[in-house]
């Protein structure tokens, strides 16, 4: 009994106003297949995908792991003969994916209003305010302000800092978690597993540090070190923030670290890695206004994405300014700091930074079941 | 009339490459000549003040030695004149090497050859014809009305006939149309109401619907026309004939597979043309709402068990249709299911157009079969661009039939009128089982005529394979095998709108082009302008009706005892007559059985055949030898032992020529003409066909010579086989050498 194939005018209405209005020009020519450097001979990508698209498949389309073994190097929209813009469409169906496994929906969706970000960037900021106001109130001063960092935060409890974030982190691993595995149950299973789960895991994650898709890529090159940039600063960050946590709960840690020099090698990584960011989203941005071909210059969630990261750096930054310049209204700086990382981690399971849960899971997938780049390219 | 003048030129290499003054006294010692003379440059001033000098001393033949007839004919032509070009610069100077006995000798011959047909040939007089300037168009479609306006315009007097009640075709069901001009993106309304006010005011067009032909006698410039205009019978004169009689949709009933009858849902792209409307469009089953539409393109077109072409335009228009339903109903979806999209030419912006549509869907593949569902029509796809067993549901099935040609085929008609006249004479034998196997397979024919000739060869146009009435389609588009009718439009070959009006303009200015020359008595493509007629000797004629069948332009009819009637402005010039006719009556004023004849004796045959064969060659003017002329220009060489004569068509090449030829002495015939088949590359259709035919005779006659059936070789080729033809002269004289003598040589 032949498939019965039902278009979803609304899924493909969504796609072509979200970076895909070009989709219907695609004539299936397969050139695009034909370039991309990633797509594996066996049903290659990303030709059936615009099909499908151009068709509103959208039960097809949504837990393609193909869509995510792009990595939206944009060879085949630099390439494409009719203006079809295959990348962007892959991009669209990307948030089209994310849309549909995020979980749950309702935030997903609430999160994609621009109002949102402001709601919630205000939320971020009232709530350690309004705890400082109620400690406060209750006249519960904490006894001593020994750190550097905060000695000048004393209204503002370390305890409650840490439960409010705390509390929003484990949010986002539950949410990201339900995300991960929904995506892993559509993606399905194609044949016989290749590889154990720790060797997929292990495969993807040196494919990941390795960059080496970038480097297979013709129309961008230079988005290799941005994402390096970008993907190293960031784990320096997160790893420079986990030392400074674990400080805080362990006396012995914190008499080793606190307080430290500006030459202390913590704060040089801290330093480093923020530098890094910057000068990788800096890099991104460039590229997306100077877009190969007839590629966009990215959508208004990818600027928002960016630019969140761009804020939480340029906040960092300027709380350490501030400390040097002795800055008296340094709290606002501080405020303004935790507000963008607490919407940037809010975001995560539902943003453009979703592609580091669900690429990573696609990865996984793709070295679990074989389903990888043809051995040393395909114009090799 | 006095002898022949011959003139000799050195230019072009000629005065190099051959003892011009040796010449000159071997060809002054011919009898026949009145005078030989060697001009430098015979195409300069002093070439021209001698042949003007000729011409006063009353020379009514030329001889020119010089280069070949397609090279500066206007220089070369003199009024009142018969003109022979020998083309030694082609055939001598520039492909056989310089100064040597051959070279020389093969001049000698040309030249006598040449001499030996300006003497017999005499100064043609154009036949004088009363020609109606007015032109008959047949259909009343777009094509029709583009011909009937472009003749009126143009100041030739027009009559419009249309079977149906109102112009247009199936223009008339048109609501909108596919974009006719830049930027070629937007449905057009249809212009039909104009072009229907601009052919009613024109007072040149008279539009006599609903009409049909009853008869057409005569020939172009004065075709006798009967027509039955509403019941009442009418007579008119045409000088020339314009058949626009357009196309029908492929039979649906042949489509039961995809859905064809089996539902009122599935409906042909021109049922759908008229279900357009201006609201939704509803399902004929129901009424509801038909909000999903699949077009099946290609539905029995580009299929040998249907139709074997591509219609050009089933693409354009269906998907016309699909954005005309989608701008009358917003909420529609149209699928769109091809197996090659073609939207040719600038129509590629209006495919761009129709893709950026959010509700056309389009899918490359096979589609297997369609279903009555309970749901809608099932449409199973196989090896579809979606995946290899996929279905689609839809409210509405358009099936995108292709153009089938609305023309009748005159020579299946006249084989059945035979059969059944055969049958009805009371004939037994195997005769009558032949013709009644004709009968049972053309019956399908009766009652298809469109234009009624009274013609020998049948009441209509004779088609080519697929059903279009065409002579050659590759050179000469519009003409068919009668002279004077011109087909346009969908009759001759599928196109669209834009195209079958241009192809009725077209169609029109050769009407015109062909009742202009037919008042002046001259020919039509492709002898253009030749004044020539052949004339017939009918004391001789012994009625076996070879000419009146071979004809290719059904020229001649036949009286009650079956000799040839010829109708001179029907006939096209090409010699198929001359050289079907035994008897040898048919001649032209400059070409005729005696003449080539003559030509053939004229050839010094060596009494040594090792190293001097001789081999006569009948070379195609249109093909053969401007392909060999085009080698000689490019210095290709070949055999020193072949004599070249030119030839109308292989068609008019008489077997008594090659019985002569054989009998002087020559070791070898070539004949050379063009492919032949149904894409034919012969301009008089048939001619290398004929010619095979005739081969048999051929073949007979060698046995009773007792020669060598390789002696005779027949080969086909087109004017592009530049480099094939020398090489072919050349392996055929190594054959012949390696033959041996003709034994006729001594005698």
């Amino acid at each position: 009994m032949p498939t019965l194939l039902c278009p979803d005018r609304a899924f493909l209405a969504r796609l072509l106003a979200d970076g895909g209005e070009d989709l219907k020009r695609c004539f299936q020519c397969a050139t695009c297949a034909v370039t991309c450097d990633l797509s594996p001979t066996d049903r290659p990508f990303p030709r059936k995908e615009l099909l499908w698209a151009q068709w509103g498949l959208s039960d097809r389309l949504v837990s393609d792991p193909d869509i995510w073994l792009c990595h939206q190097c944009q060879d085949c929209t630099a390439r494409c003969p009719r203006g079809a813009r295959p990348g962007d469409v892959m991009a669209a169906l990307r948030r089209e994916s994310v849309r549909f496994h995020a979980r749950p929906r309702a935030l997903a969706r609430w999160l994609e209003r621009p109002r949102s970000l402001g709601i919630l960037f205000a939320a971020a900021l009232a709530l350690p305010a309004l705890a400082a106001l109620w400690v406060a109130a209750s006249g519960v001063v904490p006894a001593r302000t020994e750190s550097f960092a905060f000695a000048t935060w004393s209204w503002l409890p370390r305890g409650v800092l840490i439960g409010l974030y705390g509390a929003l982190a484990g949010w986002v691993v539950v949410a990201a978690g339900l995300g991960v595995m929904g995506l892993w149950r559509g993606f399905g299973v194609p044949g016989p597993t290749v590889k154990g789960a720790a060797a997929s895991l292990a495969g993807a994650l040196r494919r990941i540090v390795a960059h080496q898709d970038f480097s297979r890529c013709e129309a961008s090159r230079s988005r290799r070190i941005a994402h390096q940039a970008v993907l190293f600063g960031a784990v320096g960050l997160v790893v420079v923030d986990a030392w400074v946590l674990l400080g805080r709960f362990n006396p012995v840690l914190q008499a080793l670290v606190y307080p430290w020099s500006f030459w202390n090698p913590w704060k040089i990584m801290a330093n480093v890695a923020g530098l890094a960011v910057l000068v990788g989203c800096g890099l991104m941005a460039r590229d997306r206004l100077r877009c190969p071909g007839d590629a966009q210059p990215g959508t208004r969630a990818d600027w928002i994405f960016l630019g969140l990261l761009a804020a939480a750096v340029l906040t960092g930054f300027g709380i350490e300014l501030a400390h040097l310049a002795r800055f008296t209204l340094k709290g606002v700086v501080y405020l303004a700091h935790l507000g963008t990382v607490a919407v940037l981690l809010l975001s995560l399971p539902y943003s453009r930074l979703a592609h580091a849960l669900y690429r990573t899971t696609a990865l996984v997938w793709a070295e679990r079941y074989g389903r990888l780049p043809p051995e040393g390219g395909r114009h090799a | 009339m006095d002898k022949p003048a011959v003139f000799l030129c050195g230019g072009c290499g000629l005065g190099d490459a051959l003892d011009l003054e040796a010449l000159r006294k071997r060809i002054a010692r011919d009898k026949g000549a009145g005078g030989c003379s060697i001009v430098p440059c015979l195409c300069g001033e002093l070439g021209r003040a001698a042949i003007t000098a000729a011409v006063a001393a009353n020379s009514r033949g030329l001889v020119f030695g010089a280069c070949s007839a397609r090279e500066l004919a206007g220089a070369f032509a003199v009024e009142g004149c018969h003109v022979e070009r020998v083309a030694l610069r082609e055939l001598c100077a520039w492909s056989q090497p310089p100064r040597t006995e051959d070279t020389q000798l093969l001049a000698e011959d040309l030249l006598a050859m040449g001499l030996a047909r300006a003497q017999k040939a005499t100064v043609p007089v154009p036949i004088a014809v009363e020609v109606a300037r007015s032109v008959l168009v047949v259909g009343g479609g777009p094509a029709g009305m583009a011909a009937a306006l472009g003749a009126a315009r143009a100041g030739y007097e027009v009559d419009l006939v249309e079977v149906r009640d109102g112009l247009g075709g199936y223009l008339a069901d048109f609501s909108v149309l596919t974009p006719q001009a830049a930027p070629f993106r937007d449905l057009e309304p249809c212009d039909l109401p104009e072009w229907i006010t601009a052919v009613r005011s024109e007072p040149r067009i008279r539009v006599h619907l609903p009409a049909r032909i009853q008869r057409i006698a005569g020939e172009p410039g004065a075709f006798e026309v009967d027509l039955e205009v509403a019941g009442t019978p009418q007579r008119l004169r045409a000088g020339a004939i314009v058949q626009a009689t357009g196309w029908r949709p492929y039979h649906s009933s042949r489509l039961e597979h995809l859905g064809a009858g089996r539902s009122p849902d599935v409906l042909t792209g021109l049922d759908l043309e008229r279900m357009l409307g201006t609201g939704p469009l509803r399902r004929p089953s129901d009424g509801r709402f038909a909000r999903r539409v699949a077009f099946v393109l290609c539905a029995g077109s580009r299929d040998p068990a249907h139709l074997p072409w591509c219609s050009g335009v089933c693409c354009a228009a269906s998907l016309k249709q699909a954005l005309r339903i989608r701008e009358l109903d917003p909420e529609a979806s149209c699928y769109v299911l091809y197996r090659d999209l073609r939207t040719p030419g600038v129509l590629e912006e209006f495919y761009r157009r129709a893709q950026e549509d959010p509700g056309l869907f389009f899918a490359r593949g096979e589609v297997a079969g369609v279903e009555v569902a309970p749901t809608g029509l099932r449409l199973a796809l196989q090896a579809s661009t979606l995946g290899d067993e996929v279905a689609l549901e839809a409210d509405l099935v358009v099936l995108a039939t292709g153009m089938v040609p609305v023309a009748a085929d005159g020579e299946a008609i006249r084989r059945l009128r035979d059969a059944r006249a055969l049958i009805a004479r009371g004939e037994q034998g195997p005769q009558r089982e032949a013709a009644e196997r004709t009968v049972t397979d053309l019956a399908g024919h009766e009652g298809s005529e469109i234009l009624n000739l009274a013609y020998r060869q049948g009441p209509d146009l004779p088609v080519l394979e697929h059903g279009f009435p065409d002579s050659h389609f590759i050179c000469f588009p519009y003409e068919t095998r009668r002279t004077g009718i011109y087909v346009a439009g969908c009759a001759r070959s599928p196109c669209g709108l834009d195209e079958a009006r241009r192809d009725g303009e077209g169609a029109a200015l050769k009407a015109i082009q062909c009742l202009e020359l037919c008042a002046r008595g001259l020919a039509v493509h492709p002898r253009w302008e030749d004044p020539t007629v052949p004339e017939f000797h009918l004391p001789r004629c012994t009625q076996c009706k070879r000419c009146t069948e071979e004809c290719p332009y059904g020229a001649l009819d036949e009286d009650a005892k079956g000799t040839p009637q010829p109708h001179p402005t029907r006939c096209r010039r090409c010699g198929t007559c001359l050289g079907a006719c035994p008897e040898r009556i048919v001649s032209f004023p400059d070409h005729s059985v005696t003449m080539v004849s003559a030509m053939i004796k004229a050839v010094g045959i060596p009494d040594e055949f090792e190293d001097k064969p001789r081999i006569l060659a009948f070379l195609c003017e249109n093909d053969a030898l401007p392909a060999l002329e085009a080698a000689a220009r490019r210095r290709v060489r070949w055999s020193p032992y072949v004599r070249i004569v030119p030839v109308r068509c292989l068609g008019s090449v008489n077997v008594v020529w090659i019985a002569d030829a054989l009998a002087r002495g020559f070791d070898g015939v070539l004949l050379v003409g063009c492919p032949s088949g149904t894409d034919t590359q012969c301009h008089n259709v048939r001619g290398s066909e004929l010619m095979a035919t005739r081969g048999e005779n051929v073949r007979q006659k060698l046995q009773q010579l007792a020669l060598e059936q390789e002696r005779v070789r027949l080969a086909e080729l087109t004017i592009a086989d530049q480099e094939r033809l020398p090489a072919l002269i050349d392996a055929f004289a190594a054959e012949i050498q390696a033959l041996g003598p003709n034994p006729f040589k001594d005698a």
